[in-house]
């Protein structure tokens, strides 16, 4: 399925423009632009073309190349569902900042000068996004080593002054933030000292993970918000650039773990399409009902943890009965609960095991009664109403300018929906609908979320029906030559063997190119963009993660509410921090 | 020498009733653990003695032996009173509760009550209030944003819903003509007083769950929201006696004067009057009844916001509790 610009409108974009340097090729289309031109070409796609909705922007280091590092611009258009990438060589070091077209922006702008140290002219508040205040790297530069730079003197602390140290202790490490860096962080967010500063989490049960806001209060009412993100942050996508494509599939479980097998589909779709893998019928279905299975785990967690913030805390062990069930069929076909490495470029890692089916089929026979069940305690409940409704109302115009996508974005009657747009695997072959909300509050996403998981048992279903009668086909397209061989395969032929050691040491050859295909993540898009120069690992992978974007949104929503109410709109935005700080 | 006879005897009923109290409240935790798991289907604590029963001194010992922590930046006077301030009221309400009528034992007439005052129940209002300054005290000796915010939230639900429930009070004491909880009771021999007065019971209802702090009023400890509320600088039994005085003892003793006021203290249930079973038995049985739909509630129910909380107490429950007083009038005019 093609999503890219159509040419009639490179044609219009080429007539206006001059300098422009139009790359179009199967998977990625880009329109190059010289900085100068950069904002009236990104105004005129916005406002002329209805490309209006942000998808993500991220930089490229090329070392050798000068200016050194490149921006990217991912636009989307929803009416006539086109993607567009917009790029520009960031001369200087800087590039102009794009915040007054696109909100959503402010952030990835702030990630970008953090990893990259690009300047952005303009921007309101460029402070390091997820590293402390006063370090002096930017980690996703090629020159930036893997292990991090060891420059900070931190001795043994229970090495006795006569001993010698170990032949291989170095008493240098790589720099870790003090108590004061970390003080420095929130202060240089803090305007006001007049109101009382709230410091909720990063360590709070009502953040659900490490996220770390800062409540600017008046009473019980939030003034202003600030959100410091990076206590989780991992380095994902540096580690990406080390990894061979197969290695890293079980990072993009460690994203976002609470729907794990989402992510790796997300991924894994995004290599085949570089690599022009075409995995079988019966992966695919297999693919298409473990994701919504994982969907089911994940809405479930959510609507729990959320019932939970709420104070209703016997809806959460309800849904976790419930849960259990789902984890216990994942492990069974996987073999792990959470992190379930189960996708594998071409395919699947195992075939279904015997007796798979029927589980299913008796779990979805018995969970419609039970989703009855919560929405019978929630639904209706006046105390519920009274929490979620009008509460944190986003509209259509929130929805593009923050590149909201996912329930947040249909809970403004936006259909952004990755399953719909772009299908991969069997998405179009099975018969599913796509929720909306009419007023985009927290009440409409507790039910949009209830109705998915209707959904979700839906298509389920079919692949169920479709499943019973694939028996004994193939799971994995081994024949191809990316794709590693199975292990009865690499026992018993000689020639499995060696491709088994060649992708696995050299990792799959990649022809150059770009790539952007994302995934309908249970918490919004999960893109990959993975721009190969045909080596085994790629050259830069950025994840264009749905909860980082839906999370931004949180600090315009809160203000002028009370303490309670974030807890409900944190709830209702459902960011897992793994994926927003990746 | 009968003072000191008096005084004797008064000590040993309050021992009695205060041991009796703790060894209560301590059991009364195991019901509601017992009753929550059983309500989320999960067993409960089973491990500690047969079927758990032991569970709730095995807690004691945990947290009386736990490390008595005291931050530095407490106002340590205020800080230890607090706890106090929250439990001793809270049990002192039980000197008026009665608990039966007199009854006579080898020929020793035993009073199940410490004291029958005239002013009993203007008496168990005066210490609830109390009761409740020890969680005000607790989030403002605290010196912490959390604890101090769960404070100032206490005091908002409180202001409000004192004073409904003062009103909602009002409807039983114009029926009985007495503030002792004793003659309430026998005012209540033919009918209980919830006939003309349901609406003053639904208000207590509100004020009960607002008071102790329970679900969907339990917001000065919400723990999404503000971690443990008032008592997250607090540790070890200084900690315990709050959940204990809040969620055990004061709910009970708030219990036991709703069925006092409202469902006719030991009487027995209508038509029920010829078992055998004596009147203290009766009045447990329904506190328990009123205890179990308490925790009922707050196993159910999501959490209001406080603004929505004292909206309830100031624009509902004021005006339905001069509603009862009103409707108590005429009835009293119309039936005498």
């Amino acid at each position: 399925m093609q999503l890219w610009i159509d040419n009639q409108k490179l044609e219009t974009v080429s007539e206006r423009f001059e300098n422009i340097n139009i790359q179009k090729s199967e998977n990625f289309t880009s329109i190059q632009v010289e900085k100068n031109q950069l904002i009236q070409l990104l105004k005129f796609l916005k406002e002329d073309l209805g490309f209006k909705m942000f998808i993500d922007f991220f930089c490229v280091d090329y070392p050798l190349h000068n200016p050194r590092f490149q921006g990217i611009y991912l636009l989307f258009n929803p009416d006539e569902r086109q993607r567009v990438a917009v790029k520009c060589w960031a001369e200087g070091d800087s590039l102009p900042t794009i915040t007054s077209l696109w909100k959503g922006a402010k952030w990835a702008e702030r990630e970008a000068w953090d990893m990259f140290g690009v300047k952005f002219e303009g921007h309101e508040n460029l402070v390091r996004m997820f590293l402390w205040e006063g370090y002096k790297y930017h980690p996703l530069r090629k020159d930036f080593p893997l292990r991090g730079i060891e420059d900070t003197y931190l001795p043994s602390l229970n090495l006795r002054p006569d001993e010698k140290p170990a032949h291989n202790y170095s008493p240098y490490h790589t720099v870790l933030p003090t108590m004061e860096d970390l003080e420095r962080t929130q202060k240089a967010r803090i305007q006001k000292k007049n109101q009382i500063v709230l410091n909720w989490g990063p360590l709070h049960p009502g953040t659900h993970g490490t996220i770390w806001f800062l409540f600017d209060m008046e009473g019980e009412y939030v003034k202003e918000c600030d959100i410091v993100l990076g206590q989780l942050h991992r380095g994902v996508e540096k580690i990406a650039e080390n990894l061979t494509y197969t290695q890293f599939i079980p990072y993009t479980d460690r994203m976002d773990y609470i729907s794990a097998l989402c992510s790796q589909v997300a991924y894994v779709n995004a290599v085949e399409k570089v690599l022009g893998v075409e995995p079988p019928e019966k992966a695919k279905y297999i693919r298409t009902m473990m994701c919504e299975l994982q969907r089911i785990n994940s809405h479930l967690l959510w609507l729990g943890t959320f019932a939970l913030d709420l104070g209703a805390l016997t809806i959460f062990l309800y849904t976790f009965r419930e849960r259990e069930k789902i984890m216990d069929i994942i492990e069974g076909i996987a073999g792990i609960r959470l992190n379930s490495t189960y996708i594998r470029i071409g395919g699947v890692a195992k075939d279904l095991p015997e007796g798979a089916l029927d589980v299913i089929t008796h779990f979805i026979n018995d969970f419609p009664e039970k989703l009855e069940e919560y929405e019978t305690i929630l639904t209706t409940n006046r105390i519920w109403l009274r929490r979620n409704v009008d509460l944190g109302i986003i509209n259509e115009e929130d929805v593009y300018s923050y590149g909201l996508t996912g329930v947040v974005a249909r809970s403004a009657g936006v259909p952004y929906d990755i399953r719909m747009i772009q299908p991969t695997d069997a998405y179009d072959r099975v018969d599913f609908e796509v929720p909306l909300g009419r007023v985009g509050d927290c009440y409409d996403r507790y039910l949009l979320r209830m109705e998915e998981m209707r959904q979700s048992l839906n298509i389920i279903k079919q692949c169920v029906e479709k499943l019973k009668g694939m028996e004994g086909e193939k799971y994995i397209a081994t024949d191809n030559p990316y794709v590693l061989p199975t292990l009865n395969e690499v026992f018993n032929s000689i020639e499995s063997m060696v491709k088994d050691f060649n992708l696995r040491i050299y990792g799959e050859q990649v022809p150059e190119g770009e790539v952007y295909l994302s995934g309908e993540n249970p918490r919004g898009e999960l893109g990959f963009y993975i721009n190969s120069k045909g080596e085994g690992r790629p050259y830069r992978m950025r994840i264009r993660s749905g909860a980082f974007y839906n999370l931004q949104i949180f600090t315009e929503l809160i203000k002028g509410r009370t303490v309670a109410d974030a807890v409900v709109l944190l709830g209702s935005l459902d960011p897992v921090v793994g994926e927003t700080d990746r | 020498m009968e003072l000191l006879g008096t005084v004797v005897v008064l000590t040993i009923k309050s021992l009695i009733f205060i041991i009796g109290m703790f060894l209560g409240a301590a059991y009364l935790t195991l019901l509601e653990r017992k009753f929550a798991g059983h309500v989320q289907q999960r067993p409960g604590p089973l491990h500690v003695g047969p079927h758990g029963f032991l569970q709730p001194i095995a807690d004691a010992l945990k947290v009386l032996t736990k490390e008595d922590l005291v931050p530095d930046s407490v106002d340590k006077v205020l800080f230890y009173l607090a706890s106090l301030m929250a439990f001793v009221p809270a049990i002192m309400i039980l000197a008026v509760v009665p608990f039966g009528d007199p009854f006579t034992i080898f020929g020793v007439e035993i009073k199940p009550y410490i004291t029958d005052l005239n002013v009993g129940l203007l008496l168990a209002l005066a210490f609830g209030s109390i009761s409740i300054y020890g969680v005000i005290f607790a989030g403002w000796a605290s010196n912490s944003k959390y604890p101090m915010i769960g404070g100032l939230r206490k005091a908002a639900v409180l202001i409000g819903y004192e004073v409904a429930l003062g009103f909602a009070l009002v409807g039983p004491i114009m029926m009985a003509g007495s503030f002792s909880l004793r003659e309430i009771v026998e005012a209540q021999q033919n009918m209980w007083f919830i006939i003309p007065n349901i609406l003053a019971f639904v208000v207590v209802i509100f004020c009960i769950l607002a008071e102790t702090g329970r679900t969907p009023f339990d917001v000065q400890e919400a723990e999404a929201e503000l971690v443990g509320g008032y008592v997250t600088e607090y540790t070890g039994m200084k900690f315990g006696l709050f959940p204990l005085a809040e969620w055990y003892i004061a709910t009970f003793v708030l219990s036991a004067i709703t069925v006092i006021l409202f469902f006719g203290g030991w009487n027995p249930l209508p038509l029920m009057g010829w078992l055998p079973i004596p009147a203290f038995v009766w009045f447990f049985i329904k506190v328990f009844l009123l205890f179990m739909f308490f925790l009922w509630v707050h196993w159910t129910l999501p959490r209001y916001r406080v603004d929505q909380i004292t909206e309830l107490a100031w624009k509902v429950m004021l005006p339905l509790a001069l509603a009862n007083i009103f409707i108590v009038a005429i009835w009293i005019i119309i039936f005498g």
